[in-house]
């Protein structure tokens, strides 16, 4: 690989290693926080390198989930990567399977954003975005790590760090609300867990809820004009 | 305290393909338009329901008293922050420090 490739896939990854060190160290003091071990913290980085995923966890150990209800919840979370692989996929398809297997573990969202866009100007090449997304990679472990260190050394108080991961989850929350309907799966959403957590006792209530909700933004979408700017004046 | 490796061996698995398979296999165009948009409120539905079987919460009971489940006002505070900024840091100072004010205050 020439160095000029590793310069610019450096370059790129530059905005997104900085925020991965933020929340790097976030995700690594409530992992801890959870009862992850500094190891077990590494490992999930790793092989999983999913912030949200991870977050999730976190969030989902502490409620006292079962880790059947945890992996479900996270592969839902992580369907979303489905069309983003999909759509990189004309841009590695001169490369080799090995190339593929390790470009495509490291798709994060972040990873995916920069690429994609560069990919379309057309000014990218596959070994660049490589090269963009190991080093977001290897930022998001090592400050995960860290986090989990820091967590270990000093005390800290778990209702605050609890709820920093609620604000967390508000953001993303509030990040997805890309229309009407959107918003108001978010609502659906939140209405189903709290009647079936009280309903059931027992935090599959999470899992279904999830999948109701979608359902009800998809059928909103679908056979309502709800997403349809001026359908009104239209007729 | 407990053995998370199979939690996290279960995870990679269920990330690892999402992110493998469309790459080596599909195009945009083979993924079917219902999927997709059944896919794009899977994130919001799942954010919704984490943040709902938490905040109403307080003490493993459904509370909607601001002056005991000390969580909703800072919920309210974030909601407004992330909506404004859309940032996850601020979102999670706003969290954490007004948090930290209730906790300590009250």
């Amino acid at each position: 690989m020439q160095k000029n490739t590793i310069m610019n896939g450096m370059k790129a990854s530059l905005p997104i290693m900085v925020s991965y060190i933020a929340l790097g160290i976030a995700c690594g003091i409530v992992l801890f926080d959870a009862g992850f071990s500094l190891a077990a913290i590494f490992w999930m980085s790793l092989l999983i390198y999913a912030g949200a995923a991870q977050f999730l966890a976190a969030s989902m150990v502490t409620l006292g989930a079962s880790f059947p209800s945890i992996i479900l919840m996270v592969f839902f979370l992580n369907l979303r990567h489905v069309l983003m692989s999909a759509s990189l996929s004309s841009y590695v398809k001169d490369k080799s399977f090995g190339f593929i297997g390790l470009f495509s573990h490291l798709m994060s969202d972040e990873s995916f954003g920069i690429n994609y866009s560069r990919f379309r100007d057309g000014s990218w090449t596959a070994d660049e975005a490589l090269v963009t997304s190991v080093s977001n990679y290897s930022t998001w472990v090592i400050s995960t790590v860290i986090g989990g260190a820091i967590g270990s050394q000093f005390p800290i108080n778990t209702v605050i760090m609890n709820y920093a991961l609620i604000a967390m989850f508000l953001c993303m929350m509030v990040q997805q609300f890309v229309s009407k309907a959107h918003l108001l799966a978010g609502v659906a959403a939140v209405i189903a867990t709290v009647v079936l957590r009280l309903v059931l006792q027992h935090n599959i209530a999470l899992v279904f809820a999830t999948i109701i909700a979608s359902f009800i933004g998809y059928f909103l979408e679908s056979y309502t004009d709800i997403n349809k700017k001026g359908s009104r004046t239209n007729g | 305290m407990g053995n998370y490796y199979g939690l996290i061996i279960g995870m990679a698995v269920v990330t690892y393909f999402p992110r493998f398979l469309p790459m080596l296999l599909l195009s945009k165009k083979e993924i079917s338009p219902s999927f997709s948009k059944w896919m794009s409120y899977i994130p919001v539905s799942i954010f919704a329901s984490l943040v709902a079987s938490d905040v109403f919460f307080w003490e493993n009971d459904f509370n909607l008293y601001p002056a005991v489940n000390l969580k909703l006002i800072p919920t309210l505070l974030v909601l407004v922050v992330a909506m404004k900024t859309r940032s996850l840091l601020w979102s999670m100072l706003t969290g954490i420090v007004s948090m930290t004010v209730l906790w300590y205050v009250l």
